[in-house]
């Protein structure tokens, strides 16, 4: 009987949680490729107005940013403007707690058939390279290192910081500008 | 508990063995095809190669109604569409492939066309776009390596938009693959090596890369075994029927065991030679195998090591201590490079294909860490890193 309760208030938190974490990757791409200039070099390889989702099949939460151009990315919440490039997409919503619990690599995730790749293989091994540094700069170091294949060995601990702070600033200050907006 | 968890699908009815294509009659007749069309190439219609097809049909009252015998090595949407055009005109009702990668990927991406419908095969490209069964689709390899009879994927060319559209689809799977040794009878010895060392490649990285599984792990030691055992056996004599069909057999075990486990480094620096250089696929994981393996020596110290037995056999296997049989697997592959450069030159390094130049070199590996397979190697590769490995394979 208690466990039928506890079950669905799970759940719903396990969803809370993927929205928010979601809504703070979102940002955090689009903070990431204001401050790094090696997410720079790797998203300007990426066209012009190229649209890069992660969802949850089939309806799920989901982000979306967008390639604007000179390697930066904008956020575009849970609707995208048009048909997105490039979908990565978890097969159910536990398997993207997994990864965004950081109980799961993402690129376990990947070779455990828990997420697909719909559009150009390339650009979603590129968005993994991005993710991936982009996670190494805002994780402590020992849960970037569940989160990562390899934590960046030439990333040391004045850069992450710096690096850290500034994220974490851009992505406060999207937050609020939604909030406002 | 672990996170473990995998998955493996391998729904293709094997046929393999001595009079194995006179079973064809009665798998499509089971199928209630009565109206098969061949898709193969120029080279394999040369070599004789339909001839034991079309006989073993004909002895059992079944006619070929159509074939296509001009497939391409890079096959194309165009020649896709013809194939389908022919197909719907002559009343067809299945498909045999017989060849390599190319005519097998054709094949399926005509398969698409025929039962879903329409003349532009572009419209299904991308993972689990087909949704149906399609029409009955059998697969006679002709080359021991490339395992595309048991894979769900196909790779065809679109002409205009110059780029290669890929297919991935569990309806791709043929019904059944037909292994049967005089088919590679013929094979010549550098395409024999380099084939089996693909068949090889598949089998190695299926075992030391990220979606390693019990049960691809089981296919992948197999079909090491029986490439190590026979390689160099057919290469003395190629006319040893049964060391050709422990290739085959290999080739589809290997084939079996990445299309479940996916394959690492070595594929994406050779899918990166292959489009830039133009260099035949199964020399491209000759070239890179080693020097792929020792990057990741110490992510897979273990699983290499115990590779050891099936690459060299028990007596070896138990003479070299624990800490050092992942390097012994690795020479051992380095003593067969050397011993089929002996039988027909095939290269070792990126130098001795005389196709590669060292400015190249950086475009290579910059492509490479675009290559989806690279997601599946056990240790993040950076691109200095990749360069480093190309450097290490050129010379």
């Amino acid at each position: 009987m208690l466990a039928k309760r506890i079950q669905p208030t799970a759940s719903r938190a396990r969803r809370l949680y993927v929205e928010l974490m979601f809504q703070v990757m979102g940002r955090a791409l689009q903070a990431v490729s204001e401050v790094d200039s090696e997410v720079q070099r790797e998203a300007r390889a990426l066209p012009e107005g190229f649209l890069f989702e992660m969802m949850v099949m089939p309806a799920g939460p989901r982000l979306i940013v967008e390639h604007v151009g000179d390697g930066r990315f904008h956020y575009h919440g849970n609707s995208a403007p048009r048909p997105v490039d490039v979908s990565i997409q978890f097969k159910h919503l536990a398997h993207a707690f997994l990864v965004l619990s950081f109980q799961e690599k993402t690129s376990v995730a990947f070779a455990n058939d828990r997420m697909l790749v719909d559009g150009d293989v390339s650009y979603a091994v590129r968005m993994t390279r991005v993710l991936n540094r982009l996670e190494s700069f805002i994780l402590p170091r020992i849960i970037a290192r569940r989160a990562v294949k390899e934590y960046p060995a030439n990333l040391h601990l004045p850069e992450k910081l710096v690096s850290a702070a500034k994220i974490y600033l851009k992505i406060a200050t999207l937050f609020i500008q939604t909030a406002r907006a | 508990m672990t996170n473990t968890y995998y998955e493996f699908f391998c729904p293709v009815k094997v046929i393999a063995g001595k009079a194995a294509l006179e079973h064809i009659p009665y798998e499509l007749n089971s199928l209630s095809a009565k109206r098969p069309m061949i898709v193969t190439d120029k080279g394999v219609r040369a070599a004789g190669l339909l001839d034991p097809v079309i006989a073993a049909c004909e002895e059992s009252g079944l006619n070929i109604i159509s074939i296509y015998d001009d497939v391409p090595p890079d096959s194309s949407t165009t020649v896709v569409r013809d194939i389908a055009a022919i197909y719907r005109k002559e009343k067809c009702d299945s498909i045999i492939a017989v060849g390599g990668g190319s005519a097998i990927d054709t094949g399926k991406a005509v398969n698409i066309l025929v039962s879903e419908g329409g003349t532009d095969i572009a419209k299904y490209t991308g993972a689990g776009v087909i949704k149906h069964p399609l029409k009955p689709f059998f697969v006679i390899p002709t080359t021991a390596g490339t395992g595309s009879e048991v894979t769900s994927v196909a790779v065809i060319t679109d002409e205009k938009k110059g780029v290669k559209l890929p297919f991935t689809s569990s309806f791709l799977l043929p019904n059944a693959a037909i292994i049967d040794p005089r088919m590679t009878l013929t094979l010549p010895p550098h395409i024999t090596a380099a084939t089996a060392m693909d068949a090889m490649t598949h089998a190695i990285e299926s075992f030391t890369c990220m979606a390693k599984n019990p049960l691809s792990d089981a296919y992948a030691t197999a079909a090491i075994k029986k490439v190590s055992n026979s390689l160099l056996q057919v290469m003395d004599n190629p006319k040893d029927t049964d060391a050709r069909l422990e290739l085959a057999q290999a080739s589809t075990m290997a084939g079996i065991a990445f299309s479940n486990s996916m394959v690492g480094l070595v594929h994406s620096l050779g899918h990166a030679t292959g489009a830039i250089c133009h260099l035949p696929h199964g020399l491209c994981m000759s070239l890179y195998l080693p020097y792929a393996l020792e990057f990741n020596l110490e992510t897979i110290r273990e699983p290499l090591g115990e590779l050891l037995l099936h690459l060299e056999g028990p007596e070896v296997y138990a003479a070299t201590p624990a800490s050092r049989r992942a390097e012994t697997s690795i020479s051992a592959l380095r003593n067969l490079r050397d011993a089929l450069y002996r039988h027909c030159q095939l290269p070792r390094t990126l130098k001795e294909t005389g196709k590669v130049t060292e400015a190249q070199l950086d475009l290579i590996a910059e492509m490479a860490l675009d290559d989806g397979s690279i997601m599946f190697n056990p240790k993040e590769v950076s691109l200095q890193d990749a360069r480093a490995v190309l450097q290490r394979a050129w010379a």
